[in-house]
């Protein structure tokens, strides 16, 4: 499993748009910008870019189209099927296109009106959809939305465990503290534990209005490379350490047919991962472990080891993931605040925390100065942040892992 | 291809759908099916064409009793499909047949996605929905001769640990 590829490759390039509500564009604008912003970042021309790469669910514009608008003439695209989770794997898959020669810099993008267009949450359009195949087992019973296909592992784990709503509240809590202090969030109000507990109900017993993500429309990009050509670049490198994309769970679509039902695709993805990048838990500075839901945070932590299975519950309320904490988790605010992307826009933060700049409010953060004050409109950069790690999330059965260091 | 409706909702059961279209023929005669593999002979949860287990793509439909326990539940109180609103809230749980419980692995079972209704096959009250209720199956007919499998409370004692959430 060990790998010869550990810091031959890096991320030289991060961009995206504005996450918002109503983007008034095609998603084949979002993702010419995104990318273009990428690219400027990293200092990289349209003939230095000559691959592309993305995921979509039906809902974005392929790599043929966006090329044209950036003047971009790949060795090498494809656009896959996927959503949360693939961007992890994208990142990985980018390093073998690089690897085999088909390309030397590859651009890596998603981009979705997943509020104006195809809705996330699976209102409008995909709600009344014609049913078939493996739908028949599922949305004639009203079961659709994504919370709904993972609540029968979430509240099982609140029957094993005992996690209470207000478990799962401190979650969302500690990323719209984050996101008071990153501009771009499209949710930039701190709530409390009992603002969660005072939204509606979604799905009993899992899952508040709060806990929920939010539907953004925007677009999102990360740039790979290998070392030797991101020394002529613009940005400080952020090297690949370790990548495992898209583990699963015995079952796939059909994993609660198997026991243990409260175990997510983190218990195959993690052991994977950390023995490919050659770091332990305690070397982890800064994490990026998917919120879907916040359900979803909790879950990958206790699979990924950061605690014991059960023990999320403490793990999440104990301070850790805050900013100021030992460990924080989703510093941009993540899916819950900042905004909706399928997980690359949690890719990027950390990028940008590994570097040392993130975009918080402190005067001269493009420079590197932080004042390290997290309190409500300052800053968002964690002290000394080395290495981090990503933990992407598909379903309960599918999971994907990056561990990047400066 | 057969059409039909149900809650406002177009069912397409395609003609070559090897997976779902014997599973629909059954419900429309009252009967739940799983598939049982002819290699091995054990049953699975989904209709897939191939054992998980033994790897045999032989299979056959096989009638199971349409008894089990609730393993797992949600109660749908915001919904994004406009014809289940009335309902709403409502509960969808996952059922594990009593049919090769624990088998092959502990931890494996036969469990199916179905709503919990009462008598009237209307959304059975939330306080009556818990973990380890025993249920048994029941069949909603549509005029067209869709009929989809549902799921109520069988009256029987609980098995297991029974559990609930308290809000």
């Amino acid at each position: 499993m060990e790998t010869s590829l550990r810091d031959k490759y890096c991320i030289v390039g991060v961009g995206e748009t504005e996450y918002s509500r109503g983007s008034g564009r095609t998603t084949r604008a979002l993702g010419a910008e995104a990318i273009r912003n990428a690219m400027n970042d990293a200092g990289l021309t349209p003939s230095q870019v000559d691959g592309m790469l993305s995921y979509h669910g039906g809902d974005s514009t392929p790599s043929t189209s966006i090329m044209y608008d950036l003047g971009i003439r790949p060795n090498f695209y494809m656009d896959c099927s996927g959503g949360g989770s693939s961007t992890e794997a994208l990142v990985g898959l980018a390093m073998g296109v690089i690897e085999t020669g088909m390309a030397d810099t590859v651009a890596v993008f998603r981009s979705m009106n997943g509020y104006s267009n195809i809705r996330i949450g699976g209102t409008g359009a995909r709600a009344s959809a014609p049913i078939g195949g493996l739908d028949l087992m599922k949305r004639p019973y009203g079961l659709i939305s994504a919370v709904q296909q993972f609540s029968f592992t979430f509240t099982r784990h609140m029957m094993e465990y005992g996690v209470k709503s207000e478990h799962l509240a401190h979650i969302k809590a500690a990323h719209s503290n984050h996101a008071s202090n990153n501009p771009k969030a499209l949710m930039k109000q701190r709530v409390t534990v009992e603002d969660v507990l005072n939204s509606r109900w979604i799905i009993r017993p899992v899952a508040h209005l709060l806990d929920c993500c939010l539907e953004t429309d925007n677009a999102t990009c990360v740039i790979v490379t290998s070392s030797e050509r991101a020394k002529d670049l613009k940005q400080r490198p952020i090297h690949i350490l370790g990548v495992q994309g898209r583990g699963t769970k015995p079952g796939g679509d059909f994993h609660y047919q198997h026991g243990p039902i409260s175990r997510v695709a983190g218990h195959y993805v993690g052991p994977r991962v950390f023995e490919n990048a050659g770091v332990t838990h305690d070397d982890i500075d800064v994490t990026g472990c998917y919120d879907a839901f916040t359900y979803t945070t909790l879950l990958q932590f206790e699979d990924y080891g950061w605690c014991e299975k059960g023990e999320g519950k403490d793990y999440v309320t104990s301070g850790i993931i805050n900013l100021g904490g030992k460990r924080p988790n989703n510093t941009s605010g993540g899916h819950l605040c900042e905004g909706y992307t399928h997980g690359m826009n949690m890719v990027i933060e950390n990028v940008r925390q590994l570097r040392g700049t993130v975009d918080d409010y402190c005067p001269q953060a493009a420079e590197g100065v932080h004042s390290f004050d997290y309190s409500e409109g300052k800053c968002r950069q964690v002290r000394d942040a080395n290495i981090s790690m990503n933990m992407g999330w598909g379903t309960p059965a599918v999971g994907s892992s990056l561990i990047m260091r400066r | 291809m057969p059409v039909y409706q149900y809650r406002g909702i177009q069912i397409n059961i395609a003609d070559n759908d090897s997976e779902y279209k014997g599973y629909f023929d059954a419900a429309a005669e009252h009967r739940l099916v799983v598939k049982k593999c002819q290699g091995c002979g054990l049953l699975r949860g989904e209709p897939g064409p191939g054992c998980p287990w033994c790897t045999s793509l032989d299979w056959e439909w096989h009638q199971v009793s349409g008894k089990g326990t609730i393993y797992s539940y949600q109660i749908v109180a915001h919904t994004v499909v406009p014809s289940f609103r009335d309902w709403a809230p409502f509960a969808i749980v996952l059922v594990e047949l009593d049919e090769q419980r624990g088998q092959p692995d502990p931890g494996d079972g036969l469990r199916i996605t179905t709503n919990l209704v009462d008598s009237n096959l209307e959304p059975e009250k939330e306080e009556n929905v818990a973990i380890g209720k025993r249920v048994e199956v029941v069949f909603c007919d549509g005029d067209d001769g869709f009929s989809l499998p549902q799921f109520r409370l069988s009256g029987e004692p609980a098995q297991g640990q029974v559990w609930q959430h308290q809000v």
